[in-house]
């Protein structure tokens, strides 16, 4: 069997549901055990006093990243399958902003926004119907926004083909940015009063 | 073990791996990094190819960094070749270098030559590479020689008139196809570019 599942037809569409369920649960359970639901352990970040959340997504990023690659070279994930998605240079350029603007001013993001409703927090609950007022008025405005939204396409371009690496040194480099980032993170944490408690 | 250790271990396991993976380059089981099972998506999606009006369209609208190569011979190219082109066999073009940002469509008579040399720059990696699907006889019987049913309905009518408007733009001649029209001023280049080989 070769992964992804779902895609080569492995698991049904009920069965992927079902898995998707367990995976959820798991993500929003270990998003809440490490902290991420509280808006000021979150916000610590954009005051450079608490890293968790950038040391906790470089984590993960470079966990899946190795895992990817190398369960990709030894034939039981089939890379070419993994969904990238298109890029739309400056749409995403502004969508990034208003996302950070929304990530500072909350102290959430979307994923611990949940986390942190699923706990009562009021916050939390309203950063979620927040949010899907946003995406309800972007469906509603969709005809008006349609040609900003898709101006500026870049396909689905990648940073092996901007700076014309391959892959396996390009993820031999974003180990070593991240393993310096935790580095860096740890001298600005300790300069700072430390970690935020929950 | 203390947490500083097992934080230390992580890191040059962590380390170790991604320098493994800048050795062996590739994410992919058989190391060649030629996706075929791309290839075929792009061929099945119709993703390979583009038509002779949307090919006109990215001339027109002047497409950032739109480059368009004839794969026939010289004769064939001096004779008749599509505003902008450029002439290069497909022996130059399998060779040559594009830029990651430039856009690439290939023609050459029918669309053979030019699906293969897509096949050819594809498994050498590159991304933004199309074929003209019917050639130059696609391009002067779509382009400079379209044919325009008279009774349309409004909506018809409104691609109809684009796509005239597209045609003038380069020069052409929609025709009308139930009204009695002087003889087509591309008659003569469609009659003696038919005909010819692939």
């Amino acid at each position: 069997m070769i992964a992804p599942f779902f895609d080569s037809g492995a698991f049904s569409e009920t069965a992927s549901i079902g898995v998707a369920l367990v995976i959820g649960i798991a993500f929003g359970w270990f998003l809440e055990r490490s902290g991420m639901g509280s808006a000021r352990k979150l916000a610590g970040q954009f005051y450079l006093r608490d890293l968790t959340v950038f040391k906790v997504m470089f984590t993960a990023i470079i966990t899946a990243m190795l895992g990817v690659f190398w369960l990709g070279r030894f034939g039981v994930l089939d890379v070419d399958r993994i969904f990238v998605p298109e890029t739309w240079l400056v749409p995403q350029l502004v969508g990034g902003l208003v996302f950070g603007a929304g990530f500072a001013i909350s102290g959430l993001c979307p994923g611990t926004s949940c986390v942190a409703a699923a706990t009562g927090r009021i916050d939390g609950v309203s950063v979620v119907a927040g949010m899907f007022a946003g995406v309800l008025g972007t469906g509603l405005l969709y005809s008006k926004l349609q040609g900003f939204y898709l101006s500026t396409p870049r396909g689905t371009y990648t940073l092996t083909q901007l700076l014309n690496v391959s892959q396996g040194i390009l993820v031999f480099v974003i180990v070593l940015v991240a393993l310096a980032g935790f580095k860096v993170a740890d001298m600005i944490e300790s300069r700072a009063a430390g970690p935020v408690s929950q | 073990m203390k947490r500083s250790s097992v934080l230390r271990g992580l890191a040059l396991a962590a380390i170790v791996l991604g320098a493994l993976a800048a050795v062996v380059g590739s994410p992919r089981a058989n190391g060649s990094g030629v996706d075929v099972a791309a290839l075929a998506r792009d061929v099945e999606t119709e993703q390979d190819h583009v038509t002779a009006i949307e090919l006109a369209r990215w001339i027109r609208d002047r497409k950032p960094g739109l480059r368009i190569i004839d794969v026939r011979d010289s004769a064939e190219f001096e004779d008749y070749h599509i505003p902008g082109a450029e002439r290069m066999p497909v022996k130059s073009v399998v060779k040559a270098a594009f830029k990651p940002s430039e856009t690439i469509v290939m023609y050459s008579g029918g669309g053979a030559h030019a699906a293969q040399a897509w096949v050819i720059l594809r498994a050498r990696g590159e991304r933004h590479v199309f074929f003209l699907r019917g050639g130059v006889a696609e391009w002067l019987d779509e382009v400079m020689n379209p044919q325009i049913p008279a009774n349309l309905s409004r909506e018809a009518r409104v691609d109809a008139d684009s796509v005239g408007a597209l045609s003038r733009y380069f020069g052409g001649v929609p025709r009308r196809v139930d009204s009695a029209v002087p003889v087509p001023a591309f008659k003569a280049t469609v009659a003696r570019v038919r005909g010819r080989g692939c």
